[in-house]
This record gives structure tokens, sequence and C-alpha cells, in this order.
């Protein structure tokens, strides 16, 4: 009797399983498609692209983070490609609304708190003069507090390294510190790993480019 | 098998067009099938298509930015599907139209705003004063004698200070007779300052000219000490962060009578001004929305010095001034559910007045509570409503010791207010609202009305209307002699145009203004007093700001123009009060240069002559002064990521500005009243101070607060 009620609920339970591992496959095979698309975009309707299909796949998915994770990042950029001062504050604002969903999703997530210190460094750049004494504080509190979730993190390594290096160089100070960070990142970007086959991989040609500085 | 077979079908090609409700199209909106990942953007045209596997009935939904969501069920049992999307704008707080008649709004928060809080702190000439740094916007005139705010053609009396909408008595310290006081209340503490110069919401009464309405700040993020030692004195602060509440508190001492001994001054002291003043502050968040806050300072301040007889200045009067304040403000803040919040708060002031001249002692008494409740609701994207109910009650006497009859006044004055946003489009609202007050002096109830209208002419451009009726209390030396003086009135209409283009900012304002029920002397007798006065005030002024054109540099430049006159005090008829000057102008300029980490700063003001009383000529108030005109200037210089060195000199140039002129009250043996210009305390005021943070994150330091 056993067996005969075994064999279906098997068969029923492989089917499940099949089904949702091609369920996750499609879910990979999109997002690896659009990250492509999102780190090699060049104009901001490209990246606008990118952003809208991420939103579509986490709107559909509903408690994926890495959606959210990649519109947001998808926004810094357009941030960083657009030139007028008030169009970059509401791209930025529009990465934070993606961020926040990303982080309901998963709140310890340490890529998601170095990409709000991205969002806070980004202000910056809009009214130096300005916002460089709040926005500049407030990046590297949250640079801080996404190494102290995973001290392996090269992204927030290498960004929280750009913001002691200017910090130092405005006040004249040791670069020392600064350059100790970026070794750091730098060493991370070589043996980062992650179990997450869309685990973020940005940011190692920028700590390479900083390299020079600290010679 | 399920899934061989949906890969089977036949595809969907959907095609369309996404547009706004003009029919122009709306390029990079996001378009999708709800719950799958079949989708596509816009293109420039606003045209889309896309192929979907799916079958049977699915949602489109079509997003984009500052639109509401538009979704069509589609059956995709067709091959080929045409959508036209009509997107309907989304009335949104942060891109629609805001009123900005009469208002300057500052804030850290808020990236739109056209003057920051720390604009206040770091403004040439103003000395880390709120006054002072507002004096170099349009709206004001310079009255360099008393420190205070005068707006367009109001006394100084008539603009009022709310700390989280709560009434503050007393907002600036105690002065010695035409030198200039200070603010009580330091700028660093603020997140936001709207300084309002007319037209402002029915949520404040009992201010006639302006309402400077002051944002503390939230919780701190971190922990910390500050130091300061400043040629004047010295100041210690610490902030203690915790997970959801802060704590700081600061003590500071002020004596002026080294640097005094140093430098001459116009005024003869005794004792020149020495002060103790401490502050405290503590917020708490409580649950997801709510935040307490408690805030509270005293101050203690002691001078005396000789008053000179104008007609022989070797008889003197010695005047000896104590003077004790305390403030004590609590408020809290929460949403009560997604479409309404509160705020509610409570204030306590007292300031008490010791004042000796010669053998006559006068103990001034003013003492008030103030309580408000505030509801704000969201009722739909187009509609904001807010309301709310106040008591203020204050409690005010001076005992003179020569006598026995003690003047005063206890007056109690419950209010309510009702207004509403109402958003015809992002492009235009209106604002219309209402105070009700009753006084139980004089048992009346009074209804004053309030609108506003603002209208986006373009994508930078907007225009703004406002219009109300005002009321406030006669002045304590007034309203304690006859407690039946009804309150003075003013009506304001003001009409404003205003351009922010990529961090530079352009506005003209102009406006009407009459007065009426002011206080009057009944045939120049003091002691019999009536609301029969009136007046009325009139100007244009010019605003323009600029923070791009010159790399690291922001400056604005000021103008205004006042007509007005008024009948009203010991006037025999209505002439342009002392207080006001036709042309007011000023430049602030702020200079960063990276290379020797310091900000430069200057500021240039001049304000055209004011009218003064001469008794030997027949005319009243006939008398004008000479221009005023001022260059001063600051440096902050940061050696330190931790350390600020800041130096700051006024009337650089050292010009002999006269403020006006007093008589003598009798005539001499040639039938001549004498006089005696009233000028500054001394030409300059020279400021060093040094200020030093320790705190675990190193780039902290006092910049945000100087």
């Amino acid at each position: 009797m056993k067996t005969i009620n075994i064999i279906p609920l098997a068969l029923l339970v492989l089917a499940l399983l099949a089904f949702k591992s091609a369920a996750n496959d499609r879910y990979i095979e999109s997002m690896q498609k659009n990250m492509q698309l999102v780190y090699t975009a060049k104009t901001i309707d490209e990246l606008q692209m990118a952003v809208n299909a991420f939103e579509r796949i986490g709107e559909a998915e509903k408690n994926k983070w890495e959606p959210f994770y990649y519109a947001s990042f998808g926004y810094v950029m357009m941030a960083t490609r657009e030139k007028e001062a008030q169009k970059k504050d509401a791209y930025l604002d529009l990465s934070l609304k993606a961020l926040e969903k990303a982080k309901a999703i998963n709140p310890g997530e340490s890529e998601i708190t170095t990409m709000e210190g991205f969002v806070h460094m980004m202000r910056v750049t809009v009214d130096p003069a300005t916002r460089g004494q709040q926005y500049s504080g407030l990046a590297m509190q949250t640079f801080g507090k996404a190494i102290a979730m995973n001290p392996e993190n090269p992204r927030a390594l290498s960004l929280m390294a750009q913001m002691q290096y200017g910090t130092a160089q405005f006040f004249g100070a040791s670069t020392a510190e600064a350059c100790g960070t970026l070794n750091k990142a730098l060493e991370k970007f070589e043996t980062f790993k992650s179990d997450n086959p869309l685990a973020p991989t940005w940011g190692k040609p920028m700590a390479e480019g900083m390299r020079a500085q600290c010679k | 098998m399920l899934l061989v077979a949906g890969a089977l079908a036949a595809q969907t090609k959907i095609s369309g067009m996404v547009t706004d409700t003009k029919g122009e199209p709306i390029p990079g909106a996001n378009i999708l099938l709800l719950n799958t990942y079949d989708g596509t953007t816009s293109g420039a045209d606003g045209k889309f298509d896309f192929l979907t596997s799916e079958e049977v009935i699915q949602v489109l939904v079509v997003k984009f930015i500052g639109y509401k969501e538009y979704r069509q069920s589609l059956d995709l049992t067709a091959s080929k599907l045409t959508v036209h999307a009509v997107l309907k704008e989304e009335i949104n707080q942060l891109e629609a139209v805001t009123i900005t008649a009469g208002a300057f709004a500052a804030s850290d928060e808020s990236r739109r705003t056209i003057f920051r809080a720390l604009d206040i702190a770091t403004t040439a000439g103003a000395t880390a004063d709120i006054a002072g740094a507002l004096n170099t916007l349009p709206g004001t005139q310079k009255v360099g004698e008393s420190g205070r705010l005068f707006v367009r053609g109001g006394d100084g009396n008539e603009v009022r200070t709310f700390i989280d909408g709560m009434l503050v008595l007393d907002a600036y310290g105690p002065a010695a007779p035409n030198t200039p006081s200070r603010g009580r209340f330091l700028p660093f503490m603020f997140k936001g300052t709207s300084f309002s110069t007319g037209g402002y919401s029915a949520e404040y009464g009992q201010a006639l000219s302006s309402a400077l309405v002051l944002d503390s700040k939230d919780e701190e993020q971190s922990s910390r000490t500050d130091f300061g030692l400043l040629s004047v004195g010295a100041d210690v602060a610490h902030t203690q962060a915790w997970k959801n509440a802060s704590w700081a508190g600061k003590i500071g001492y002020t004596n002026i009578r080294p640097y005094f001994g140093l430098i001459n001054q116009e005024v003869d002291w005794e004792k020149a001004p020495v002060s103790i003043e401490g502050s405290s502050a503590y917020r708490q968040r409580v649950g997801k929305s709510g935040m307490f806050k408690v805030y509270g300072n005293f101050n203690h301040s002691n001078f005396s010095l000789h008053h000179h007889d104008i007609d022989d200045p070797d008889v003197t009067t010695l005047i000896d001034i104590n003077n004790n304040f305390r403030y004590l403000n609590g408020s809290y803040k929460t949403s009560l559910n997604e479409k309404w919040s509160l705020r509610s708060g409570l204030s306590y002031t007292l300031t008490q007045n010791d004042v000796q001249q010669d053998d006559v002692r006068v103990k001034e008494y003013d003492e008030g509570i103030h309580s408000k409740v505030v509801f704000d609701g969201s009722l739909s994207d187009k509609v904001e409503i807010r309301t709310g109910a106040e008591v203020i009650n204050r409690d005010y006497h001076a005992a003179v010791d020569t006598s026995s009859f003690v003047p005063g006044f206890h007056e109690v004055i419950p209010a309510a207010f009702v207004e509403a946003d109402l958003y015809a489009s992002n492009k235009f609202v209106t604002r219309v609202g209402g105070r009700v007050e009753y006084n139980n002096l004089l048992n009346q109830l009074s209804v004053d009305p309030r609108i506003s209208l603002a209208y986006k002419t373009g994508k930078t451009g907007q225009v703004s209307f406002a219009y109300g009726k005002f009321r406030q209390s006669p002045k304590n030396e007034w309203l304690r002699w006859d407690n039946q003086l009804a309150a003075e009135k003013s009506d304001h209409y003001i009409l404003n145009y205003q351009l922010i283009e990529n961090r530079r900012t352009f506005r003209v304002e102009g406006y009407y203004k009459t007065y009426s029920h002011l206080v009057k002397f009944e045939n120049g007798n003091p002691f019999v007093l009536n609301n029969e006065g009136s007046g009325y005030a009139r100007g244009v002024e010019l605003f323009y700001r600029d923070n791009k054109t010159i790399r690291n540099a922001d400056y604005w430049i000021s103008y205004s123009f006042l007509d007005t006159e008024r009948d009203y005090l010991n006037t025999p008829y209505a002439v342009t009060p002392s207080f006001a000057s036709a042309h007011n102008f000023s430049v602030v300029y702020k200079h960063f240069v990276a290379k020797l980490k310091t900000q430069f700063g200057a500021t240039y003001s001049f304000t055209s002559g004011r009218p003064y009383n001469n008794p030997n000529e027949d005319k009243f108030n006939n008398g004008r002064t000479k221009s005023y005109q001022d260059l001063s200037v600051n440096i902050s210089y940061l050696p330190k990521p931790h350390l600020i060195v800041y130096f700051s000199c006024t009337n650089l140039l050292g010009r002999d500005n006269i403020f006006g002129f007093e008589y003598s009250t009798t005539q001499n043996n040639e039938g001549f009243y004498n006089s005696r210009a009233i000028r500054q305390p001394a030409p300059r005021f020279v400021f060093l101070g040094v200020f030093i943070t320790l705190s675990k994150d190193k780039s902290i330091n006092q910049l945000p607060s100087l």
C-alpha cells in the first residue's frame, strides 16, 4: 500500500522541484541578461530600459532583492550621466526608493547598504560646496556600516577608500589610511566569492584607477 | 506537460503608444504584464511593442514617474493587440507648485529652497545671529540700533518667532538702550527656517507683519563633544546619540568686558554685558513615525551703564539691568494613519527683567504658556487639510518700587484654525483658510480669513498671490496701562514671481499692506491710549541668487523699496516712522578656496536715510539721517577635519553710521532743543573663535553649526 502511495507523491515532488528550478533558471537568466545591459549601457535611455526590466522582474518575483538593487544601481548610473542638478537629484531619489524595496526584502545585505552610501556620495557631487559637509559624513558612516556587515565586501571598502582619500587630500593630511583601505579593497576584489550568481561585480576598474594615486 | 504546452502556444504581439492626457508621447515608460517578466520600455515617440507567450486574460500595467499607474485587462488569445495608454498626471507634493508669496523657506532637507539653514551661520556681518542673516533678504529694513527684524514698514515687535510651531514670547536678548540685541536661539539648532514677510498660514496668529518659523533638528546620529574658544567667552557642548534618541547640551559664557577694555565704546559701561547661557535638547523616536522633542534654555545676563544727559554730559544716570530668561518647549509628532498626522506642543516662556535707574527700580515679569494641537490630513492627492486649536496664555506685570499700582494684564487667547490646499493640477494650487480667536480681556471673538494661490507658468517659473487679515495684541508697555486696547490689525496683499533654474534664483515681489487699530496717544498723552491709529506700507522687492556662474562661489543680491506712513503713538499725523527706510540693498558673497581650505565671505549693506523727529522744526519726523553703509567680512579656516578657526569683522571700513538723533526734553537758553546722535556702539566688532570637535568619526566639525 505504502509504495503505491509514495510513487505519485515522489513524482509530484520531483515535478514541483523541476518547475521551481525552471522558474529559478528563468529568473537568473533574465537577471543576468539585464545586468549585462546595466553594466554596459552608455546612455540614460539604455539605462532606463534596463531599470524598467529590473522593475518588471522585481514586481513579478516580489521576494528577490536583486532586481531592486540593480534598478537602484541603474538610477545611480543615470545620475552620473545627467548634467542638470535637479534631475540628478530626482534620479538619486528614485534610486533610494528602489533600494528601500530591496532593503525590506533583505535588510542584512552589505551590498544594499553600500549602494545607499554610494547615493549619498553622489549627492555631494551635485553641489559640493553646500552639501559636502552633510553628505560626505553620511556616506562614510554608511560605508562603515556596510563594511561591518560584511568585511569582505570590496565595493564598500573601495568607496570608503575614495571618501577617505578625498578628505585626507582636502585637509592636506596623510593618505595612508585611505590607501590602506584601497589595498584591502583590491585584495578583496580578487578573493570575493559569492554563492549568489547574481552578486554584484562592479567597482573593480574604479578601484584600480585609484591605485595610481596611492603610489 | 503544462510548460511544454505553454511554449508551443501562439505568441501575442502587443503594440501601442503611451501619451499624457494632452496626447504628448511619454518616452521611457515601463510597460509590463502583471506578475510576468514580459514587457518593454516606450521609445522616444512613446511607441512600444513586445511579444508574450502568456495566454488567457492578463493585466497590462503602464508606469512612469509623475503619473498615475495605468491598468488594462487584455485577452491574450488574439495574436495582435493595440493599446493606447493615456497616463494621468499624479499630484506630487515634491513636484507640485508651492506657495511662495511672502515666504523664504530654508531647509537642509528640501533641495528646492532658495535659502539654506547653513546660510545663516556663514553670512558675513550676521555674527551667526538668525535675525542678522535674514536681514540680507528682501522685505527687511536695517535698523542697526535695534538688531531686531523689521519687516515691510512694521515695527520690530510685529515679527513673531515660532519654534516647532510654538510661539516664543521674547525672542531677543536684553540690550542697553540704542544698542543691538541678539536672538536668543542659535541657528545650529534648526534644520529648517521659514521666514515669511506676509500672507502666512492661518496656523500662525498674534503676528502682525511677519512669522519666523524655526524647525528644530531631529535626533543626532553620532556622539560628539564641541569646544569653542571665543574672543568674548567660551562654550562647551556635548551630544550623546543612542539608537532612537539623542541628548545635547550646551553651556556658554560670554563676557564682553575684556573686549570693551581694548576697543573704545560709544556706551559708557559701568559693567559691560556678561551672560551665562545653557540649553539642552532631547529627542526620542517613538514607534515607526513618532518624534518626541524637548528643548529648554536659560539665560542670565547682567550689565550697567551711565546714561549721560544730553544737555550736560557730566550729569549721568546709572542704569543697571538684570535679565533672566527661561524657555521650555515640548512637542510630539506622529502619523495617526495613512491620511492623518498629529502635531502637538506645549511651550513655556518666563522673562524677568529687573531695571534699576538711579533710585527707581522696575521689575518686569512676563510669563507665557502656549499649547497647541494640529492635525494634518491628505484627503486625496488633490486635497490637503490642516486644522488645529491652541491657547496662548500670558501673564504680565511691571512693578515700580515707588508706586503701589502695578500695571499688568492676564491675557488668554484660545484660537482655532482650518486651512485647505486644493490642487487643481501640479501647476495650480489654492490655499483657503481662516483663523478664529477669542480674547478674554475684550470678551471678543474675531475671524481672520487667509487665501493664497500659486500657478506654475513654466518648468521653472511660478506666480503666487496671497491675501490675509492679521492681528496682534498691543505691546506689553501699552496693554499694561489699558487692558481694553483692541488688537492691532493689518491686511496683506502680495504678488510674487519666482524663477529657479539650475542653482540660480530670481524673485520679484510687490505688496500692499494696510494697518488699522494701531495704538495711539490721545492728544499726545502716553497714559491715555486708544486704537485710532492707522497706516499703510507698499513696496517692490527683488532677489537674485546664483551659485553657478562663479566656481566655488555663492552670492545673492537683495533690494527692497518701501513706501510707508503711519499715524500712531505720538505722531500728530501720518508720517514715515523712524525705523522705516525707503531703499535697502545688500549683497552677500561667499567663496570657498579649496587650496587654502578657507571660506571667505563678505556682505555689503546699504540703507537709505531714516526719518527722525527734530523738535526744533515744525514738521514732525522731518529729519533724515545719512545713508547707512556697512561692509562686513568673515573667514573660516579648516586646517584639520575637526578644527575650525573663525574670524569676522563688521563695518570693515569703519563708517560712522548714524541711526537717528535723541533730543533733550527741554529747550536751552536760546530756545533750542539740544541733540545727540545715535551711533553704533563701536565702529567695528571683531570676533575670533576656535572650534574643536571630538568624536569617533574625526571628519565631523562644527561647520554646520557655525
